[in-house]
């Protein structure tokens, strides 16, 4: 089933009724929708805890939405919220160095307002450099600081910072 | 099928389950707040300690009267992105609430250049009224606009929690001097700039540290 802006606004408004075979299938299409969305912005290992954090967030927000808005991109701001929290908990525990491979998105219209190509231009070189080898390519440190020249501590302080500034970003886009 | 598959496939017959009919928000619903708590505290304290004199007779001084309408304009710019900051979407715009708020500067830019313009008669003038109780009675004039905004915020989804804290302390900081406007008789650039619209700065840092963790979801 393809997912559509006005299949799921019907959905949503469904939803907010007490409709539960039309909450089920949204929850569904969700996930579909958020497991593409975080693909390219979180190592894989986190993608199935950011998506059933984003669902819970959804339920306990459903009020939120205004029928004569469009859904993805509410989806989108609370999906993104969640990534935010997930990025700040990251810093605050210097969780470093994950070995995974990175999974490909498609592009969407809402997903390029925060497209993290873009974010990325705005960190210094250093910093982008670290983030995306560790964070999005799933480099340990040490490659990472084979690749990039950086020293281990430089890439892991580099990652550190950007993280932190990547969340200010995020917030005042 | 992993593990986390089945989970999610779980979670999402739980949250199904457990639906319940919502009633959504509209921003409208919470202007009604928003006025409530701005009419309603502002109604109490002219009850309590009466409107400014000139305002009884119906001639409040251009100054006084250009003061009370810029402080209520940024207080309503920024009270309906505040408002708006409850119901998230990438690519919305909250950010209506910086030019009003800009133009507030105005108080205190023409405020220096009597100041320094016009020797030490206003700044006199302003020691003279030196007042710190009109800045409290600003500041606690915008509680109603602040209680309002952050019960809405609070069973919102604001995405900056952090901007909300601020946004929400401008909005009640301004809707406190406009209220103080009605109140305080002084037709002093220098004393409203420093007693009344200083509420605004005072009260946005309140909220910013104050609130913002009560804010996150």
């Amino acid at each position: 089933m393809s997912i559509d802006e006005p299949s799921l606004a019907r959905l949503m408004a469904a939803s907010q009724r007490g409709d539960r075979a039309a909450y089920q299938a949204l929850l569904g299409d969700s996930r579909k929708w958020l497991t593409r969305y975080f693909a390219r912005r979180i190592a894989p290992h986190h993608i199935d805890d950011l998506v059933q954090e984003t669902l819970v967030s959804m339920h306990r927000k459903l009020a939120t939405w205004d029928s004569g808005r469009a859904f993805l991109p509410w989806l989108a701001a609370i999906a993104r919220y969640r990534w935010i929290d997930m990025l700040r908990r990251q810093r605050d525990e210097a969780e470093l160095g994950d070995n995974d491979a990175a999974v490909g998105a498609e592009d969407e219209a809402v997903h390029a307002k925060l497209s993290i190509d873009h974010l990325l231009t705005l960190l210094p070189p250093g910093q982008a450099q670290a983030i995306t080898l560790v964070k999005i390519e799933g480099a340990s440190i040490a490659e990472a600081s084979q690749i990039s020249g950086q020293s281990e501590s430089l890439v892991k302080v580099n990652i550190h910072r950007g993280l932190k500034k990547l969340a200010e970003l995020i917030e005042s886009e | 099928m992993t593990m986390k598959d089945a989970s999610i496939d779980d979670l999402i017959d739980g949250l199904a389950t457990d639906l319940k009919p919502v009633r959504p928000r509209r921003v409208m619903q919470g202007s009604l707040w928003v006025v409530a708590g701005w009419l309603g505290v502002g109604a109490v304290l002219v009850a309590l300690f009466g409107a400014r004199a000139d305002l009884v007779a119906g001639a409040m001084p251009p100054l006084s009267m250009l003061a009370f309408w810029l402080t209520a304009a940024a207080g309503i710019a920024a009270a309906w992105s505040a408002l708006r900051m409850g119901l998230p979407g990438v690519g919305r715009d909250y950010g209506g609430w910086r030019w009003a708020v800009g133009a507030l500067l105005a108080l205190p830019l023409a405020a220096l250049a009597v100041s320094f313009g016009d020797g030490h008669a206003h700044t006199e003038a302003a020691q003279r009224s030196f007042d710190i109780h009109c800045l409290l009675q600003g500041i606690a004039s915008g509680l109603g606009v602040g209680a309002a905004l952050f019960l809405w915020l609070r069973a919102g989804a604001p995405t900056s929690p952090t901007r909300a804290g601020w946004v929400i302390g401008i909005a009640a900081g301004a809707a406190g001097a406009s209220i103080i406007a009605l109140l305080c008789s002084s037709d002093d650039l220098v004393h409203i700039t420093l007693w009344h619209a200083s509420a605004v700065p005072v009260s946005a840092v309140a909220g910013r540290v104050l609130l913002t963790r009560f804010l996150r979801w």
